[in-house]
């Protein structure tokens, strides 16, 4: 069952001076549970695609449906709502709240669902132990390492039970044993949680566990792979 | 509400320095302001008392033509039917009539043009406090004939003593020069070196006896219990006696009256200027602050945080910043202000200078609970306004921020 699908989607920055095709009729669809990677060099427009699906940036063309909503037609307060309801985010640069420890870090995004308090602890507590950090709860971001961060970050996103994750080179700041772990952990969850993941990545590591590798070149889709 | 006051506190903490800065600010900015208006009021309210209760009162009356002309024959018709009708008015405090005329005083140093101030010891004590002004000698209940009290710079002037005899000269009601010795009993010293040097006073009894050989009067300083009810008393005793000019300090004294008001055009400058000042560095600090977390917003808007919540978080860090500094400020606004009320700022350095525009150089500030209060809110304003710009900003900021480059 198709969880994103995106029909002959254009992005063209600065079109009226010295245009710049970011995206070229790019047209995907994912289905849920799905463990997909967009790949490519850089400039290929993998970034770019991952924005259009969160709703971060508005195509020129095309139109994105996330379970069957147009997301390219939403309102700016309507995407935000969609966002929070629906997607997870995980950052390059892991992106915490700095003065925030990891469980109200994890938290915050059932805070702004308004979740039950019980129903917040019990999943934060839940999901830093998955994440592999139950002894760091009360740590701020400062105090931990930046593949502990991005566990963090990885949690954050799961924490409101979104329909999919949208992860952009999560591993680009990691070193090798950072990176294998979190994806480890992000394969976990896929399996457990039922949880879509699309990540732009360009990590051979992270390529090679994929599921499904979307190839990219000068915004246009090269290959799309499934694996076994 | 309970999120977004958690969140704006601790980022509130995390520059303790910065913010430090900023409540320093706010707490600096409302203890100047406070202060500078409470100096301003002081010196306002010490130099309106002053004059008013040492010398001018709350309303005079005279003849029509004596504020003018000043002649000695202008002098106040149905005198005795004024005072009784004052001694029986309930917003009349005390009242004393006083014979004057303008003269010459002679000593064998020199001559000076001076305006003679007959007056009634008793009346005056009760009416007006310028018998504080005594720095030597007795206030003309000497047992000396025709005692006067001149001012310690005419004294000095004239290279005279108390006990020494000076001559003033006169125009009679008759319109004839007439001369009379009179004795140093006093010496005085005012706030204003330019009326020390121009008045002199004795008995009214031995003044009148001299002018016109029996009681005239020509004005009658009048104190009323409430201050603000001077206009209307004054219309009062214009409309109901006939042949007398009675005047409310204002118009005795314009330049008194534009001093309240210019001192009040100056608090309000003084005030823009600090609180721009304030405006301004808070806005310098708050986008600050925006500038650094903008990759932090845009995750914020991206994860799905409303703008109204971001816009509310903003402003709840300002909100609590300048309270905490407002509270500070005013703490030490009001404990300044309190000492000071009593102790007084002694400015003696510029006491000279302070005298020549007739102004003592220990001030008393002091600021009305209201217009504390009101000061107060202007600072919180002030600050909130100058927080809208970066809270604007920063709902503005766009979702991709979060995914930039450091």
């Amino acid at each position: 069952m198709p969880i994103v699908q995106t029909e002959n989607l254009t992005k063209v920055y600065n079109p009226e001076t010295v245009p710049v095709h970011a995206l070229r009729n790019v047209s995907i669809t994912i289905d849920t549970g799905e463990f997909t990677s967009i790949v490519g060099p850089s400039g290929s427009g993998k970034t770019t695609l991952l924005n259009m699906i969160g709703g971060l940036d508005k195509p020129t063309s095309g139109t994105v449906l996330v379970d069957g909503v147009n997301v390219t037609r939403l309102k700016d307060r309507q995407l935000i709502n969609f966002r929070l309801k629906n997607i997870g985010f995980v950052f390059q640069h892991f992106n915490l709240i700095p003065v925030f420890t990891a469980r109200e870090n994890v938290s915050f995004i059932m805070l702004l669902q308004k979740k039950d308090k019980k129903e917040m602890r019990q999943r934060t507590d839940e999901l830093l132990e998955a994440v592999g950090l139950g002894s760091l709860k009360d740590a701020r971001p400062r105090e931990m390492s930046g593949g502990q961060q991005q566990r963090v970050a990885v949690a954050r996103a799961l924490a409101s039970r979104p329909r999919f994750i949208l992860a952009d080179e999560p591993t680009a700041s990691l070193d090798t044993r950072a990176a294998m772990n979190l994806l480890d952990i992000m394969l976990r969850m896929n399996h457990e949680e039922q949880v879509t993941f699309i990540f732009s990545t360009h990590d051979q590591r992270v390529i090679d566990r994929a599921r499904r590798v979307i190839t990219m070149v000068d915004g246009i889709v090269e290959a799309d792979e499934h694996r076994k | 509400m309970h999120l977004l006051l958690t969140i704006a506190w601790r980022n509130i903490w995390r520059h303790p320095a910065r913010s430090g800065v900023l409540i320093a600010a706010v707490a600096v900015g409302l203890w100047a302001a406070v202060m500078v208006i409470g100096w301003a009021n002081g010196l306002m309210q010490q130099r309106m008392d002053y004059v008013i209760e040492r010398e001018l009162t709350h309303l005079q009356i005279h003849h029509p033509d004596f504020p003018d002309d000043g002649h000695p024959w202008d002098h106040i018709p149905d005198h005795n039917q004024i005072t009784s009708w004052l001694d029986d008015h309930p917003q009349v405090r005390s009242h004393a009539s006083r014979t004057i005329t303008d003269g010459m005083l002679q000593s064998p140093v020199k001559t000076s043009g001076v305006r003679i101030r007959g007056i009634d010891v008793a009346a005056e004590t009760r009416t007006t406090t310028f018998h504080e002004n005594m720095v030597q000698g007795e206030f003309l209940d000497a047992d000396l004939s025709n005692p006067a009290i001149i001012s310690r710079i005419l004294a000095d002037e004239h290279n005279m003593r108390i006990g020494n005899r000076i001559v003033l000269t006169f125009e009679n009601v008759d319109r004839e020069l007439t001369s009379s010795a009179f004795h140093i009993a006093g010496l005085f010293t005012s706030a204003s070196s330019e009326y020390d040097k121009r008045n002199i006073f004795v008995r009214s009894k031995d003044l009148t006896e001299i002018l016109a050989g029996r009681p005239i009067f020509h004005e009658i300083g009048v104190m009323l219990v409430h201050e603000i009810e001077t206009e209307a008393f004054v219309a009062m005793l214009n409309k109901h006696f006939e042949d007398i000019l009675a005047q409310t300090w204002r118009e005795l004294s314009p330049e008194l009256s534009m001093i309240v008001e210019l001192g009040d055009v100056m608090i309000l400058l003084i005030s823009l200027i600090i609180m721009a000042a304030l405006g301004f560095g808070i806005l310098n600090t708050m986008l600050m602050a925006l500038f650094e977390r903008m990759r932090e917003l845009g995750m914020l808007l991206s994860i799905g945080m409303s703008k109204v919540r971001i816009f509310c978080m903003i402003m709840l860090e300002a909100l609590i910043l300048t309270f905490s500094g407002a509270l500070i400020g005013m703490a030490l606004a009001w404990l300044s202000l309190h000492h000071l009320g009593q102790t007084g700022i002694n400015l003696e350095m510029f006491a000279q200078g302070a005298a020549l525009i007739g102004f003592d150089y220990l001030i008393y500030p002091f600021l009305s609970i209201g217009d504390f209060l009101l000061m107060s809110l202007v600072v919180v304003s002030v600050t909130l306004a100058a927080s809208l710009y970066p809270a604007l900003k920063a709902v503005r900021i766009h979702p991709l921020e979060a995914a930039r480059d450091a």
